[in-house]
């Protein structure tokens, strides 16, 4: 939902349900610890949400183990072991070029989810950045951040990717800077309105009122109070940077083989397809998959608990 | 009342102008700082490439020029409506190729749209009024399963299974276009399918909470208090009022759907304007891939400014005369 693109006014623009509004809870993280366990308290009881985290952490651990759990190294190529069908050999099978798909799918693993979380590094810092400054300064700032975001979101952000990506020279490192560069408008409006929510009231005054410079109410006040909403946006984007990255490589436009990636195996296999060799197609596909969906449910129940009256709804 | 309205809508229009503007010096240098010559793109590796035949090749495509006066050229042009010939595609009129193509796209994507929708209001409505109930909760899941599906492995997955095993579909959609439409179409249904999946999920999720916002709001209990039956409370005074916000879904939602056309359309061979984006980035067409991101921004903030005026035309909470809420 971050893909929202509101225009000009926010007049006529209706709550969207999805999306937290920035006058509730927003302190949760920084209240007294007895709130703070209500928030784990309310995260726990979601099961969805944390057989999400619980996939997550083992995504990152057998990505991190990923030298020490596979069986083959990622990219020896077997001349006699040519798209093998999975066996107590080749847990997952082999692609056309007899490399193992399971020492494959880890070190993709490796690859996709370092690489969603570079690009939402990037896009976080520029979303928390101009959000904030639009926020906190308003005025010409606010008005020329804002409609830059109108610009870019106006185009579909895979579009822009697939010409950015592919004019530039894909690669690793065009992929993370491109998905990073070109989607942080959502974050921005974000950070935005809740520095615009906070700045009114009365704590923001007080601190203006002993003479606090416009620096320290900004990172002592007003962006504690938006981490909540920040991590459950920085949640939902690592689902999304992942299957971009997925649909760029999976296009040819974003990781390159040799280095293996989830989407470039789909691309790299899905000829095979046609020949019967499903496990080509079949495991990275769900290896995205349930990444994409783990990120998603932890990121809904970290909203739900982070915003309790958003659950009721 | 309905005055400040046509007010709001002709600012909105106005403030366009700008936006496109912006939108025009974006993609101009996006496109013309990539490193990588056209040129040779064009001609292909085949060709008679002397330095002198390059040259004169960038001269009669004016990219020889500064960029600003390049820029200012293209701009000057397009504001008379004149979006130049592509490179490739035989040198035909950019406008002509997206006219071409755009038929084809708004078939594909309104009817996945249209499907989407009609498919999660009733489901929504459903699960909104038996909350947390079983059905609710199954509804949900499905929802989320729904969104982290990557289209183009579903896309890959239903053209082996209903396409080469089964063989009941065409993969490809090359040619559909000359059959008769009790062949033709059997060319929609893979990619519909594959396209109106995760608009159910987003719609059922907007429409859910929609329901659900509206349900705990006072005249309802009002209404129930009065001692009307469940039934009329629900779909008398509810849902009229939840259905409201679905208007902007569509709003919200156009870039993913178009983006999700250029991705769909790759793997469909569909003749839309998603494919010829895709060949014309392959080509480097510069005018080509220049025209459809234009005509695509622009479609999208004009239907956004449409949605809000719709919006604020039917919900009377929402008032357009003095500038900021």
């Amino acid at each position: 939902m971050s893909q929202q693109s509101d225009t000009l006014d926010s007049t006529a623009i209706p709550p969207d349900p999805a999306m937290p509004t920035p006058d509730r809870n927003v302190s949760l993280l920084n209240a007294p610890p007895e709130k703070r366990f209500q928030v784990i308290k309310r995260f726990r009881k979601n099961k969805l949400a944390v057989a999400g985290l619980i996939v997550i952490i083992l995504m990152y651990v057998l990505a991190a183990a990923a030298p020490l759990i596979a069986t083959h190294p990622y990219d020896e190529i077997t001349f006699g072991a040519r798209t093998l069908p999975p066996s107590a050999e080749h847990w997952l099978g082999t692609d056309r070029n007899g490399r193992d798909v399971y020492s494959r799918l880890l070190k993709g693993g490796q690859v996709s989810l370092a690489t969603g979380f570079s690009a939402v590094v990037i896009v976080m810092a520029i979303g928390i950045l101009l959000g904030a400054a639009s926020g906190f300064f308003g005025g010409l700032i606010d008005a020329f951040i804002m409609r830059f975001t109108d610009i870019l979101l106006a185009i579909p952000l895979i579009l822009l990717l697939i010409t950015a990506a592919s004019l530039f020279k894909p690669s690793l490192l065009t992929t993370i800077v491109v998905i990073g560069v070109a989607s942080w408008p959502g974050a921005a409006r974000l950070v935005r309105g809740q520095f615009l929510a906070l700045k009114g009231q009365e704590f923001v005054t007080a601190a203006r009122a002993i003479g606090a410079n416009p620096w320290r109410i900004m990172l002592k006040h007003l962006f504690p109070n938006t981490l909540a909403v920040i991590i459950v946006e920085t949640t939902l984007w690592l689902s999304y940077a992942i299957l971009l990255e997925a649909s760029l490589s999976y296009l040819g436009l974003g990781v390159q083989i040799p280095t293996p990636s989830w989407g470039n195996m789909l691309r790299d296999g899905q000829s095979e397809l046609l020949f019967g060799a499903w496990w080509l197609t079949l495991f990275p596909g769900l290896a995205i998959f349930i990444t994409v969906l783990a990120f998603n449910l932890m990121g809904d129940g970290l909203r739900d608990a982070l915003d309790p009256r958003h659950q009721d709804r | 009342m309905s005055n400040s309205i046509w007010a709001y809508a002709a600012r909105r229009i106005l403030f366009l102008i700008p936006l496109l503007l912006g939108l025009s010096i974006i993609m101009f240098l996006i496109v013309h700082l990539a490193p990588g010559d056209p040129v040779t793109a064009m001609l292909g590796p085949q060709a008679p490439s002397t330095p002198e035949f390059l040259e004169q090749t960038r001269k009669n495509l004016g990219l020889d020029k500064p960029l600003p006066v390049q820029y200012l050229v293209w701009l000057g042009k397009l504001v008379r409506g004149d979006f130049g010939t592509a490179y490739s595609f035989n040198g035909k009129p950019v406008l002509g190729l997206i006219g071409e193509r755009f038929w084809g796209t708004v078939q594909l994507q309104g009817i996945s749209l249209l499907l989407g929708i009609l498919i999660a209001i009733p489901i929504g409505i459903i699960s909104a009024t038996r909350q947390y109930s079983a059905l609710d909760n199954s509804v949900t899941v499905g929802s989320f399963i729904g969104l982290a599906l990557p289209n183009f492995w579903l896309a890959l997955l239903l053209q082996i299974w209903l396409g080469v095993q089964l063989g009941l579909l065409p993969t490809i959609s090359t040619g559909q276009a000359s059959q008769p439409w009790s062949e033709r179409w059997k060319y929609f249904v893979l990619p519909v399918i594959v396209l109106t999946l995760p608009n159910i999920a987003y719609f059922v999720r907007f429409m859910r909470s929609s329901m659900l916002e509206v349900i705990k709001q006072d005249y309802i209990t009002t209404a129930r208090a009065k001692g009307l039956d469940h039934r009329n409370v629900l779909y008398g005074h509810a849902l009229r009022n939840a259905l409201i916000p679905m208007v902007t879904v569509i709003g919200l939602q156009l870039p993913r759907i178009l983006g999700g056309a250029v991705i769909i359309e790759q793997i469909f061979a569909w003749p839309g304007i998603g494919l010829l984006a895709w060949d014309a980035i392959g080509r480097r067409d510069y005018p080509v891939i220049l025209g459809v991101t234009m005509i695509i921004g622009a479609a999208v903030m004009i239907v956004n400014v449409l949605v809000d005026v719709v919006y604020a035309l039917v919900d009377p909470r929402i008032s357009v005369g003095g500038g900021a809420a």
